[in-house]
């Protein structure tokens, strides 16, 4: 894949507290067209905190968030979304009473959004169509988290928060997952959070280590992959 | 060694002092104040003849305006324990009962039935059986209540003591509770009559403030009383530590509980009545008043919004006759919207800056 | 159906287990006296389901514990009574709001413009509170010596004897004067309420916009004031059911408007801190009480009359006989119950039905119950979930007051009627599980059959065998004892019958 001209996200330099704790400290993420890019780290580091600020969840009370060129930091989530940022959150948080369905259909920002994506969302998660009257909360850890990248497709979304879509699942999940990642990215730009130093190898094109609260390295996968030292330094036995 | 123990004693008692003196200052002035009062705002015609001059003192404390403000006091110091105790649930264990007033009126009621003509009980036994209602009481509706947790709590808590408010109000045991009237003029023991001693019945109400100040101070400083605030703060924290989080709540609800009643009961003895208002939610919003406008989390919070609430009441009711719950109820909103750390919380936070910004100042001005 | 089973069980056993007990206790009994029984339950059910669905859904999707509910359905008892029976007390109120609203609306987009300019927070803080004592003292000032309780002193309302309309009402020039000061009262009230002090959360509408939808409310306020005499005798020359539909739709506006002021102005400044919600609106549920006190004085009033339709003084056979015949009551199995109550059981279930399908049908009911679940992720959705918050609370507190008006008929309306429905909703809430639409359904029967049954059988005497005395006692007795039914649902299922979250 051809790296874009331009960086349809760029986080500069964000600060986010929750209540009294400093959780971001100068987090910096360049997110080029087209690309995948990981957030890599420890737990805790602060990645998914750092999803949330760039969606608006949890603001950040200084820095930028520059989405397509404008400054986007300080308005509410919605706004942000509404912009064209999908986010799939960690725990596969679906609406366990909506049935599959529902789950689709409440992502829509305008009518006929899901009639429009059906095929391309089915033709990544066939189980889906199979299940679509159930309720939400009866489906599989796998399939719930299907259902979850899913949602975030029905709308035109030119950026994909995804955060750690690996975690709780068996192996075999894992793979079709990796492809449907692959398969989306396509369509649309995607920041992933990442615990599985695997997958995320395999899957991204580009890096950036978050170590308590700072981003302090980023660049190349295809470069990392041979950068044992700061594998070993930064993201320790994950690899 | 024999040379330094003294000075360890007493750089250990000037510890003490310095930590201890604005509790020793107010509480000089609490011991002092009838007599000061009995002074300036005494009636002074009430002198009689070969009393002696502290004979007489005690007489003018005992009269007028002196008098008044004594029963003032007496009312807040009342409503200071019930603050207090309920800030033991709310403030230190993070518990919101809307009920609490279901022990404050159950003391009252308890005392009032039990020296009444029904049982005609010695006063001593009375308030000892007080106690022990309000253990069983606190213990039983404490187990059901903490089932659950926050809103919920809050309504299950309400309804037990609107279930108390409307057994009350019922006319099914009038014999007993006087229905919607409640009880007045119940034989309380003639030593303790605060409109013929109103001076001892200060100094008894003084006494059990101070106690039950000291006992839930000692409580909250106490290990157990750590727990109580880390559950308040995490609870699966502490549960995770290896805390039964519910026996520490279930202690602190128990504590509130029988304290509650105490103040309750010493209402009911200052007041020679109780009515069913007593255990309606309307007690319940005013300790909850006391303690958020004070400050939560704090001893001297609950205190110092029990002076505050009660002094307001006074004054709004004398400007606004009958609408002056309405001037409380907005000007208990508004403290609740700006002062949202309360008098004490706000002062804390206050100081707190300034001490940071001295210490900066300070590092400055060293060059560092 | 096996999911169903298997997501319910506890639910379902509870359900059964109510049935099985009520069967028992009718076995006992003669037709006639279970199924009036029944019926009286069910009346109070709807009641209290009227005030517990919009506390339960408000729960649930902002976990907003709204202790100010009943005050919501005494506010819709009150409006509705005196749009029934004293319209000239709306003709000289409801400019007043009308103006107020514009005025506040206006200038919340000269707010923008107003707190730019002030940047530092020590300057902010006392334009705060110097804004907050402009408001109090114009809108006081603009209200001294308001005939409140002249314009109240109406027919069956004896509060000061009667006043006729042209005594207690104030002349007009003094009302626009009032309506003046309002208007300018409003300025200081709209910038407080302004945006720019929270820029995150509203959008503002184009200037045009809302310069004509406060240019009409301003309007509507003073033709109201304008024709207040000829309104008046037009509107009491109405029939009774014309002017108790009026009455319906007066409550529940006024409801929905109380709604949204409480969550614009006490709910929402404070997500994030639950206590201070609570704790606010427990305050106003004693302000706001001595509120409605202050306007329409503290005695009880008699209740509202019945409209016509329920009101003729004579016993159909069948409801099928009432459509003709419009008789206050109806015979049910050999015994007389009051049309009325059917009308409430029936608006009862038809507000289970319409909100139930809105839930289940509609996007908006889809976007409520995923925010029930997770309100965060509905907003990552790109769906403004504040705004369907202030419409929910809006919706729940419609239907307090409108359950208000249609219990004015039936109990009375006096300012503590409230409070007790407002306990009995909680204690169903509790029961059914909070932020279930059909827990709080289930919930109200149980606790309105437990309370028809329980105030029949404490009045007639319940003769336990092992007793000698039989057991009376008044219906106090049975009121206590539904905290009972709670405690008991508590130890066994502490989330509610239906309840998911803890």
């Amino acid at each position: 894949m051809t790296t874009a001209p331009h960086n349809i996200l760029e986080v500069r330099n964000i600060q986010t507290f929750i209540g009294q704790f400093h959780i971001l400290d100068g987090v910096s993420v360049d997110v080029p067209d087209g690309s995948i890019t990981v957030l890599l780290g420890r737990n805790g580091a602060g990645k998914t905190t750092t999803l949330k600020s760039i969606l608006g969840l949890t603001p950040p009370r200084a820095g930028q968030v520059v989405f397509n060129g404008r400054e986007i930091q300080g308005r509410p989530a919605y706004r942000t979304a509404a912009q064209g940022i999908g986010y799939v959150p960690e725990h596969r948080a679906i609406f366990r009473d909506l049935s599959v369905a529902e789950n689709l259909r409440i992502a829509e920002r305008k009518p006929g959004d899901l009639a429009r994506r059906e095929e391309f969302i089915f033709g990544l998660f066939p189980d889906l169509k199979r299940l679509i009257r159930l309720p939400g909360g009866n489906l599989s850890g796998g399939q719930q988290q299907m259902l979850a990248v899913a949602r975030a497709l029905v709308p035109e979304n030119e950026l994909l928060l995804i955060d750690e879509p690996s975690e709780g699942l068996a192996p075999v999940v894992i793979e079709q997952m990796m492809e449907a990642i692959r398969r989306l990215s396509a369509h649309t730009t995607v920041l992933l959070v990442e615990q599985n130093f695997i997958m995320a190898s395999r899957l991204a094109d580009r890096y950036t280590i978050i170590e308590t609260g700072r981003s302090i390295h980023s660049g190349l996968m295809a470069d990392l992959v041979h950068d044992e030292a700061t594998i070993q330094r930064y993201l320790g036995a994950a690899a | 060694m024999e040379e330094t123990l003294p000075i360890s004693a007493q750089s250990a008692a000037r510890r003490w002092l310095s930590a201890w003196w604005p509790y020793l200052l107010v509480l000089a002035f609490l011991v002092l104040f009838p007599l000061l009062a009995g002074v300036t705002i005494g009636d002074p015609t009430v002198a009689q003849e070969g009393t002696g001059s502290l004979g007489n003192l005690m007489l003018r404390a005992e009269s007028g305006a002196a008098k008044f403000w004594q029963g003032m006091i007496i009312q807040i110091l009342i409503f200071a324990i019930f603050a207090m105790s309920y800030d033991l649930l709310l403030g230190y264990s993070g518990i919101l009962s809307f009920g609490h007033a279901m022990f404050f009126g159950t003391g009252g009621y308890a005392i009032a039935i039990l020296i009444g003509r029904n049982f005609d009980w010695p006063f001593g036994l009375a308030l000892a059986a007080v106690i022990v209602i309000a253990l069983v009481q606190s213990l039983v509706f404490g187990v059901l209540s903490l089932r659950v947790k926050g809103v919920y709590l809050a309504m299950v808590t309400l309804a037990f003591a609107e279930m108390f408010y409307i057994l009350a109000e019922a006319g099914d045991f009038r014999v007993y509770t006087g229905a919607d009237d409640g009880l007045h003029g119940f034989p309380v023991p003639a030593y303790l009559s605060a409109t013929d001693h109103r001076t001892r019945f200060y100094y008894l109400t003084l006494v059990f403030f101070v106690a039950v100040f000291l006992i839930i101070k000692r409580l909250v400083d106490s290990p157990t009383g750590k727990v109580m605030v880390a559950s308040r703060e995490n609870e699966n924290r502490a549960t995770m530590i290896g805390f039964n989080t519910f026996w520490y709540k279930l202690t602190a609800f128990v504590a509130a509980g029988v304290f509650a009643a105490l103040a309750g009961a010493l209402s009911a003895l200052y007041k020679v009545s109780v009515t069913p208002s007593m255990l309606s939610l309307g007690r319940t919003i005013d300790a909850l008043a006391m303690t958020i406008i004070g400050g939560l989390g704090t001893l001297v919070g609950p205190v110092l919004g029990a002076t505050i609430i009660q002094l307001l009441g006074y004054w709004l009711e004398r400007w606004f006759g009958p609408s002056w719950t309405l001037i409380y109820g907005i000007i208990f909103m508004l403290i609740v919207i700006f002062l949202p750390y309360g008098i004490v919380g706000t002062l804390r936070v206050r100081s707190f800056r300034l001490k940071e910004g001295w210490k900066q100042l300070q590092q400055t001005l060293a060059g560092k | 159906m096996t999911s169903i089973w298997k997501n319910n069980r506890a639910a379902l056993i509870i359900v059964a287990l109510t049935v099985v007990i009520l069967g028992g206790i009718i076995q006992t009994m003669e037709p006639k006296v279970w199924v009036s029984i029944m019926l009286s339950g069910a009346t109070l059910a709807s009641l209290y389901f009227l005030v517990a669905s919009g506390l339960s859904l408000i729960f649930g999707l902002m976990d907003v514990l709204n202790f100010a509910h009943g005050v919501l359905f005494v506010l819709g008892a009150y409006v509705g009574l005196s749009t029934f029976l004293n319209p000239r007390l709306l003709f000289n109120t409801l400019p007043i709001f009308f103006v107020l609203i514009a005025s506040i609306m206006m200038s919340q987009h000269l707010g923008r413009a107003f707190w730019s300019r002030i940047t530092d927070t020590r300057t902010r803080r006392i334009a705060t509170v110097v804004l907050l004592a402009a408001a109090v003292g114009l809108v006081l000032l603009a209200l001294r010596g308001f005939p409140m309780r002249a314009l109240n002193a109406f027919n069956i309302t004896a509060v000061g004897g009667l006043v006729t309309t042209a005594n207690a009402q104030d002349p007009l020039a003094l009302m626009l004067r009032r309506l003046l000061l309002l208007a300018l009262g409003g300025v200081p009230l709209g910038l407080l309420l302004s945006p720019a002090e929270r820029p995150e959360e509203v959008s503002l509408r184009p200037v045009w916009q809302t310069a004509l939808i406060a240019g009409t409310s301003a309007l509507i306020g003073i033709l109201l004031l304008v024709w207040r005499d000829s309104g008046e005798v037009w509107m009491l020359a109405l029939s009774p059911d014309v002017r108790f539909i009026l009455a319906l739709i007066m409550g529940t506006v006024a409801g929905a408007l109380g709604g949204v002021a409480i969550e614009t102005g006490l709910i929402r400044p404070f997500y994030g801190n639950p206590v201070t919600q609570l704790v606010l609106t427990l305050g106003l549920s004693i302000a706001g009480i001595d509120l409605i006190e202050a306007m329409w004085g503290e005695e009880a009033n008699p209740p509202m009359p019945t409209p016509s339709l329920f009101n003729e003084s004579c016993r159909s056979d069948s409801i099928i006989g009432w459509f003709s015949e419009h008789c206050q009551s109806v015979d049910v199995v050999g015994r007389a119950f009051p049309t009325y109550r059917l009308f409430i059981i029936l608006v009862g279930v038809l507000v289970f039905i319409g909100v139930g399908l809105m839930l289940r049908r509609t996007r908006l009911g889809m976007i409520i119950r995923a925010g029930v679940q997770d309100s965060e992720m509905v907003q990552a959705l790109g769906i403004n979930v504040r705004r369907v918050f202030t419409m929910v609370f809006a919706l729940g507190s419609a239907l307090a007051a409108m359950g208000g008006v249609i219990a004015a008929p039936y109990l009375g309306v006096f300012p503590a009627m409230g409070s007790i429905f407002q306990l009995q909703a909680f204690i169903a809430v509790v029961i059914g599980g909070m932020g279930s639409f059909i827990g709080a359904a289930v919930g109200t029967v149980i606790l309105g059959m437990a309370r028809a049954f329980g105030d029949h059988f404490v009045a007639a005497g319940i003769d336990l065998p092992f007793l000698d005395t039989v057991i009376k006692g008044s219906p106090a007795i049975a009121r206590a004892s539904t905290v009972l039914i709670m405690a008991i649902v508590l130890l066994v299922k502490p989330s509610g019958i239906f309840g998911k979250k803890e």
